[in-house]
């Protein structure tokens, strides 16, 4: 039985290494491939079936007068924007969602669970109902195809996910804890900023890898409220795409696009393998 | 360290309802400067509430509080200088043990080597010592809720110290130890110290006072002596002392006996007034002894059970449908038959409509 299981579970284990790795060595050998080995049929080795070049990768940071394309400048705009709108998600959410969790509101018939649910709403709606008020707002405010209009329509996007994750979060942590620090001679806002913050860093880190990974992969929005401009990291790779497919050059920035996760994941897995995020993720 | 008074408490959850329900019905009380005392009561009746009025942490529905004479009802808890230790562990997990206890007297900008007198004092009485360094959340359950008991004792000069059940987590050895520990620190440094608790002997060993209560009522205050001779309602006499107060359902017979099973049973109390009323007559089953000469008061029983508990045997006697249980010596003999049991009229405290008259 013991061994049996062992087996079973191994070898689940390893398909699922495969499935999951598989793409990523497809790209990474693609993207060292040239027009030939990529259309003489399949080859997997390097040096052995193909010859490896440096090409797909030179062309992303060539500039388009070089015959590049130069994903140097989307790739930091998609930076900066996904970062900006996660910390300012995360400082309103964090505090949004400590006032829902603590505090009584009542208008009229809209209590805590109500305001709570209405921040979720947001994310219920398919995103393309947003994207026309959107358009117009920005248009209105005239913050179309620039930095600050998609930082503050990414922030309309993530921060519900932040309030949604710290409402929960902050509702495991005793109300105690609180009364205890305001006992011992803190005022509210002490007791939050001292007591109440330090503690809920798994959840911080949990809200922030959610905000990072939405913020970081959307295309959508990116696409309809930008133009010339900016551009951000997935519109640009999707525009290397041309009559004959750059698959090479494509493979290349797939993986670029994807290290920053990469790492953000390597970070939020020491935490969840030491378990300080039990609780923090239901 | 204060005087703290309460005046006509009371609070409620619903406070805007046409009905409201009361956790906390009227009372006043005033708690001495320097004394311990136990609030007991059943879970539910109201002792954290009133706890947590006393900490700011609840406004009350009416009433103030003064401490020393200085309305506080209306101070926030922080500016209050007040302790509370709950009944789990509260610790400030990302802190060390030392952090932990400084902390109160950092958020009071207390000089540091104040801080550090009184933070190693504390874990010397508290035996915590040796973990001053490490970080609090490794320790276990009832370290920490030594951590949060350090931290309610740190300060010196705090109106009081509530504790809301504080040793539910701690094995009964340290929590003897800790009790008589408290008893001590309350002795030395004069601190008030009151402690929630639902154990009566708990109650019954810490404090100078304890204070009853049931269902929202504050029922009895007293102390320990005086709620186990003469509890006010049959509920106290219920509530406290272990076995329960023997309690009979019974008329008046004459200005001061009454009538148990056609039995004649003499009081010390004036019952002129309660002809034909039911009353109940109540007695502690440790003041129940086996007649010897007496020629009054006797009840003649019969033998149902005896149990050796150790240091006393507990005789459950019959008398017809009642039952009657005593606290006899060890050493006492026990006849099988023919057993008389005495009732000295001065213990017998007499109830109408469940208060004591």
């Amino acid at each position: 039985m013991g061994k049996l299981y062992k087996f079973l579970k191994y070898s689940f284990i390893t398909i699922w290494t495969v499935f999951v790795v598989a793409p990523f060595l497809w790209a990474l050998t693609t993207s060292f491939k040239d027009f030939n080995s990529v259309n003489g049929g399949a080859t997997y080795i390097p040096w052995v079936d193909f010859e490896p070049k440096l090409e797909g990768w030179k062309v992303l940071i060539k500039s388009p007068a070089n015959g590049g394309v130069d994903i140097i400048e989307p790739y930091f705009n998609s930076l900066f924007v996904t970062c900006t709108a996660s910390l300012i998600s995360i400082v309103l959410g964090t505090l949004s969602a400590y006032a829902l969790s603590r505090f009584t509101f009542k208008a009229g018939f809209v209590k805590n669970n109500d305001i709570t649910f209405f921040f979720i709403s947001q994310r219920i709606m398919p995103p393309i109902v947003l994207s026309i008020p959107f358009f117009l707002f920005l248009g209105a405010i005239d913050l179309l195809d620039s930095l600050i209009g998609l930082i503050v329509v990414y922030i309309v996007l993530l921060m519900p996910i932040a309030v949604w994750i710290m409402v929960d979060f902050f509702n495991k942590v005793p109300r105690e804890i609180d009364e205890t620090a305001l006992i011992d001679g803190c005022n509210p806002y002490q007791a939050f900023f001292k007591v109440v913050l330090p503690n809920s860093i798994p959840g911080l880190i949990v809200a922030g890898m959610f905000c990072i990974i939405f913020g970081w992969i959307d295309f959508f929005f990116a696409f309809i409220l930008t133009f010339t401009e900016v551009q951000l990291l997935p519109v640009k790779i999707v525009a290397l795409n041309s009559s004959i497919t750059p698959w090479w050059s494509l493979s290349a920035s797939a993986l670029v696009s994807v290290a920053p996760l990469i790492v953000v994941a390597f970070i939020v897995e020491r935490y969840l393998s030491k378990g300080n995020l039990s609780g923090a993720i239901k | 360290m204060s005087k703290i008074d309460l005046n006509n408490i009371s609070h409620s959850y619903n406070p805007n309802d046409p009905n409201p329900i009361y956790a906390l019905n009227p009372f006043s009380m005033t708690w001495e400067n320097g004394k311990r005392y136990a609030i007991l009561g059943p879970s539910g009746c109201g002792k954290t509430t009133m706890l947590n009025i006393v900490s700011g942490l609840v406004r009350p529905s009416a009433g103030n509080i003064l401490f020393d004479d200085k309305d506080v009802t209306d101070l926030k808890t922080e500016s209050r200088n007040i302790a509370q230790v709950f009944q789990f562990p509260v610790i400030y997990n990302t802190m060390t043990v030392y952090e932990n206890l400084a902390f109160p007297l950092k958020c009071r900008d207390f000089l540091k080597d104040k801080i550090d007198e009184r933070v190693k004092s504390v874990a010397d009485i508290l035996n915590l010592q040796s973990f001053l360094n490490s970080p609090a959340r490794k320790l276990t359950a009832d370290q920490k809720q030594l951590i949060s008991l350090g931290r309610g004792l740190v300060r010196e000069d705090v109106a009081a110290v509530l504790m809301d059940e504080p040793l539910t987590v701690i094995d009964p050895d340290l929590k003897f130890r800790l009790r008589r520990k408290l008893k001590e620190i309350n002795e030395e440094f004069k601190t008030t110290l009151v402690y929630v608790t639902h154990d009566q002997n708990e109650a019954m060993t810490f404090a100078d006072n304890i204070i009853v209560m049931s269902e929202g009522e504050v029922v009895q205050a007293g102390t320990p002596k005086e709620l186990f001779e003469r509890p006010n309602t049959t509920f106290v006499g219920y509530f406290i002392g272990s076995p329960a107060m023997n309690l009979f359902e019974t008329e008046a017979s004459s200005n001061d006996s009454v009538k148990i099973n056609n039995t004649i049973i003499k009081t010390n109390t004036n019952l002129s007034n309660l002809k034909d009323k039911k009353i109940k007559l109540g007695i502690r089953s440790e003041f129940i002894k086996i007649a010897k000469n007496q020629s009054e008061n006797l009840l003649n029983v019969d033998v149902e059970k005896v149990e050796d508990l150790g240091n006393y045997k507990l005789l459950t006697a019959k008398m017809g449908s009642l039952t009657i249980k005593s606290k006899i010596n060890r050493e006492t003999e026990i006849p099988s038959s023919d057993v008389k049991l005495y009732i000295p009229a001065e213990k017998c405290c007499v109830y109408e409509e469940e208060k004591l008259i």
